[in-house]
């Protein structure tokens, strides 16, 4: 359960990202953040994460409460929620399997569940065939499939993705949003994009920040510009 | 440790300049080490045999040295006294000046003192036996191992203060090289530690291979330094012998046990190894958690 109780985030200078937001997300609830390029959506997912810190309000995801800046559980809290970010985020001197294990290895998983684990994560995202392959030797679209392995491991049961489908060509575009749909109900999909087609094809739960407020929260919305 | 080997063949330059610094501190500081057990080695040799050296005039007969002989025993603070006649001095005398017969000619017992060899059974009671033998009657000279022990001591503690500052320098410089040629190596790494910490790795987590490969760095480096450091002690041990000659031992107390400085053995090897270890794992430790924290 994630749960936003008027959050506000004010940066240093006075202009503010997030303005007294407030909204409750359902495990295995799957959930569109959608918005103009600024309106706040990655500022939502990076207090999810712990990365900015909220000025007012209170934040609360499964047992842990963020209300100020002294939030101690970072670590413990990172290790519940997998990333997919724009650009992969894919380190380029590892290969696929390194760079899938290192969400497990953190967390100190041994060797056999790691191995098993990313085999099935593998066949997920459909690049099984890459395991031993490095980033530079794959195409944009399958690298966004390994974040997306990377993601899904290591027993996280809560997937932010921050426009995972910017820099995808729109048939590829649509096979990581089949992933996705595997992945529903097994996890909290919190999916920040700004592509209307994707949202309104899926008809799920959706919610609109414009000039970090909340504008919308509709559930089986559709979005339009 | 595959990974901590390439990553350190990834950068053959920052690794050798932290190799070579780390290598050097740690061959001074088994050199000073060394030095320091040695020296303290021979203080403590000379302080447990506390002796006064008592020369009798030339003329002085056999009676006036038998009676002086009977007044110091009976003082009980004497645990052995050696008489060495005129005929043994000059025996000893024949063989320091064997490489000199000029020396040898113009010399004869006769010239020579007889004297009283005295060992104390505490070092205090040196100046007191000293004082008394110089009242005696015969007496000539009065010599006793004061000057020594206390040229020993100043040169003791002047190698200890010279040591500190040296060791605190060399480390100071050790870490400061180590730090920057691992803080190089972090920033390369900054975008790896980003996701790492957003994956929930714990601080920890992120030091270890930086830790590991300081840690590597350093028992290469030891291992170096102490091939060398022995080889040295092993190839010197014929001159060191000439040099000790007529001392067994040396012994010093090393964290309340007793420790076999000379002759060389294997226990005072592994203490140097042990020493130079701990060094090194200070400024290797030093080093990668100072580098660590400023991205963390």
């Amino acid at each position: 359960m994630i749960s936003f109780q008027n959050v506000t985030v004010r940066y240093p200078l006075g202009n503010i990202a997030l303005d007294s937001v407030s909204f409750d997300i359902e495990d295995g609830e799957f959930v569109y953040l959608v918005g103009p390029s600024g309106a706040g959506k990655t500022s939502i997912l990076r207090l999810l994460l712990n990365d900015i810190h909220l000025s007012e309000g209170s934040i609360t995801v499964d047992d842990f409460e963020i209300t100020s800046q002294k939030f101690k559980k970072v670590t413990e809290l990172r290790q519940k929620i997998g990333i997919v970010f724009q650009d992969f985020k894919i380190l380029p001197e590892s290969n696929i399997y390194e760079n899938i294990a290192l969400s497990m290895l953190v967390k100190g998983f041994d060797k056999s569940q790691i191995t098993k684990e990313i085999d099935d994560a593998l066949r997920l995202t459909d690049i099984e065939d890459k395991k031993y392959l490095f980033p530079a030797q794959l195409s944009a679209g399958e690298l966004q499939r390994v974040a997306i392995a990377r993601a899904v491991v290591g027993d996280r049961s809560i997937i932010l993705a921050d426009e995972p489908t910017g820099n995808l060509d729109p048939k590829t575009t649509w096979e990581i949003m089949k992933i996705f749909k595997q992945l529903e109900k097994k996890k909290t999909i919190i999916f920040a994009t700004h592509n209307t087609d994707i949202v309104n094809s899926m008809k799920r739960r959706v919610i609109v920040i414009k000039k970090g407020k909340l504008i919308k929260d509709k559930k089986k919305g559709g979005y339009e510009l | 440790m595959n990974d901590i080997v390439n990553s350190l063949r990834r950068t053959p330059y920052q690794t050798f300049a932290a190799l070579s610094v780390l290598f050097f501190t740690l061959l001074l500081s088994g050199l000073l080490f060394i030095s320091l057990t040695f020296l303290q080695g021979l203080l403590n040799y000379v302080e447990t045999r506390p002796r006064v050296i008592v020369y009798f005039q030339v003329k002085a007969e056999d009676e006036q040295i038998q009676a002086v002989q009977k007044n110091i025993k009976n003082t009980n603070k004497t645990s052995e006294i050696k008489y060495v006649s005129k005929e043994e001095a000059f025996e000893i005398y024949k063989e320091f000046t064997e490489n000199d017969p000029l020396l040898l000619e113009m010399t004869s017992a006769e010239i020579l003192p007889a004297s009283l060899e005295i060992d104390a059974t505490k070092p205090e009671y040196l100046p007191e036996l000293a004082e008394m033998l110089k009242n005696q009657p015969g007496v000539d000279e009065v010599q006793f191992q004061k000057d020594i022990i206390d040229n020993l001591l100043k040169l003791t503690s002047k190698v200890r203060k010279t040591t500190a500052i040296f060791f605190s320098y060399l480390m100071f410089m050790s870490i400061i090289v180590l730090t920057t040629t691992l803080s190089f190596k972090i920033a390369l790494k900054r975008e790896e530690i980003g996701i790492l910490k957003l994956l929930g790795a714990t601080n920890m987590y992120i030091r270890k291979p930086f830790i590991g490969e300081s840690i590597f760095l350093g028992a290469l480096a030891t291992a170096f330094a102490n091939i060398i450091l022995i080889g040295t002690l092993i190839s010197m041990n014929t001159f060191l012998q000439g040099y000790f000659d007529g001392i067994p031992n040396l012994t010093i107390s090393l964290a309340g046990m007793p420790l076999q400085v000379w002759p060389f053995n294997l226990t005072f090897a592994i203490a140097t190894l042990t020493v130079t270890s701990i060094f090194s794992l200070c400024i290797t430790l030093i080093s990668s958690f100072s580098a660590t924290n400023r991205y963390l």
